[in-house]
């Protein structure tokens, strides 16, 4: 991992934090935290993947009163999933990188949906088949910006 | 990706480990005690999150002063309308509860607070309170705004607090129509999708027939919501229960996304009767005797 990527990473973290709690964006900005998450684990080992989702999404469960730990949980195991998919899936388009982050996205939202509490979650209508997917179609285009630019210094993302 | 050989299996078996530790670890997280996830929740807001939630407080203060001044200024005129039209119910209050040997009823105190809405994955229903024990805030304290009931505190650390709006679905408030004829308990009812969250008034009589458009206030009853506070104006009956109770759809007076501002009411102090009427009740016109 070059130094372009650790501060586009540490920058996705900060604009996160500051988009969503400090501005109180909701789906108005896109989920930053899981295209770090992303990739992160395109370019790390599993482990250390799975430690920075996990880091992630426990700062989004501090201000959950009735599911925390489901962000921690399926940003940990979103993150192994992007770290495995290295060795599953190769691709470099743009075509591939929207769909590695749109899918990405849904099977973050799934993960903490199905670990939720029953009594607070949304309708599986609501988040998986309508939020999620319009959340994952924003998150992509974020992703493949980020990676646009991860582009512009050699070794950083290929 | 370049870089990323892990030709060791011993290398490779502890990075699966490492990993298989963090989703475990995550999983625990789920099922910690309320109070430990609480306390850990804090701990992350006041230290690594401190910084943008003061930037979230800030934002929230500075909207609220930016808020149009002939606006204000009717708001404060229509409350000292109101004031001054109360002045001589008070006095009539008094001497009649003299009359009647009651004790004078207890004065609310309630205290203003900025809320502070995190945009995160899983807080859609909670928000923060800039005010915390320090302030005199409790667990279970009523949310209000002008407009009518918003929330309850679930969490209250020393200068901040967690809320529950009345979106969520742990949120119940005991009800009863303005007139006082129907009663029954009001709780979040879910819309398909969560623009059409609402609220249901369960428990009311199976004979009572609720006019759509009714308003629909606190009661009192339990003790932690004051009576007379607007929570909103009835709607269609949502359903009957074996000809022993109906419920009705209630529309919520208040609309938690937009609220900046609010008002936490403090616990009175014990035995501290402080005379006649108290504040006026936020909602306006609930039958408040």
């Amino acid at each position: 991992m070059t130094n372009l990527t650790r501060a586009v990473l540490a920058l996705l973290v900060l604009s996160h934090l500051f988009l969503h709690v400090g501005m109180g964006f909701g789906h108005g900005a896109p989920d930053l935290f899981l295209v770090a998450a992303l990739v992160a684990g395109r370019l790390s080992q599993v482990g250390v993947a799975a430690g920075l989702g996990f880091g992630l999404g426990l700062l989004e469960d501090a201000f959950s009163v009735l599911s925390f730990g489901s962000n921690a949980f399926a940003l940990a195991v979103t993150g192994i999933a992007a770290s495995r998919s290295r060795d599953l899936f190769v691709g470099d388009s743009v075509l591939f990188l929207f769909f590695y982050f749109l899918v990405g996205k849904w099977v973050r939202d799934l993960l903490a949906w199905l670990v939720s509490d029953a009594m607070v979650r949304d309708s599986f209508v609501q988040h998986l088949l309508v939020d999620a997917p319009l959340a994952g179609v924003y998150a992509a285009a974020a992703g493949i910006a980020v990676v646009t630019l991860l582009r512009t210094q050699p070794g950083s993302w290929e | 990706m370049a870089g990323l050989q892990l030709d060791r299996p011993e290398q490779r078996r502890r990075q699966w480990l490492t990993a298989l530790a963090f989703v475990i670890a995550a999983a625990l997280l789920l099922y910690l005690p309320r109070p430990a996830q609480a306390s850990l929740g804090n701990a992350l807001r006041t230290s690594i999150l401190a910084p943008f939630v003061e930037l979230n407080g800030a934002l929230s203060r500075a909207r609220a002063r930016a808020a149009d001044f002939d606006v204000l200024r009717a708001q404060m005129d229509s409350a000292l309308a109101l004031l001054a039209a109360q002045r001589t119910l008070a006095e009539e209050n008094r001497q009649l509860r003299g009359l009647l040997e009651l004790r004078g009823r207890d004065r609310s105190r309630l205290i203003a607070a900025t809320v502070l809405r995190s945009g995160t994955a899983g807080a859609e229903s909670a928000f923060t309170l800039d005010v915390g024990a320090v302030q005199g805030v409790v667990p279970f304290a009523p949310v209000l705004t002008e407009h009518g009931i918003l929330g309850v505190v679930a969490e209250v650390r020393e200068n901040h607090s967690l809320a529950i709006d009345w979106s969520h679905p742990e949120f119940r408030v005991s009800a009863m129509t303005a007139d006082g004829e129907s009663h029954g308990l009001v709780e979040a009812a879910r819309g398909r999708f969560r623009e059409q969250d609402r609220l249901i008034l369960q428990g009311a009589d199976f004979l009572s027939d609720i006019a759509p458009g009714a308003e629909v206030v606190t009661s009192g009853r339990g003790g932690v919501f004051p009576r007379g506070v607007l929570i909103g104006w009835a709607g269609e009956v949502a359903g009957t229960s074996s000809g022993w109770s109906k419920s009705y759809y209630v529309i919520p007076a208040v609309a938690p996304g937009a609220v900046s501002h609010a008002l936490v009411e403090l616990p009175r102090p014990v035995g501290g009767s402080a005379g006649e009427g108290g504040a006026p009740r936020p909602g306006g016109s609930g039958s408040s005797p």
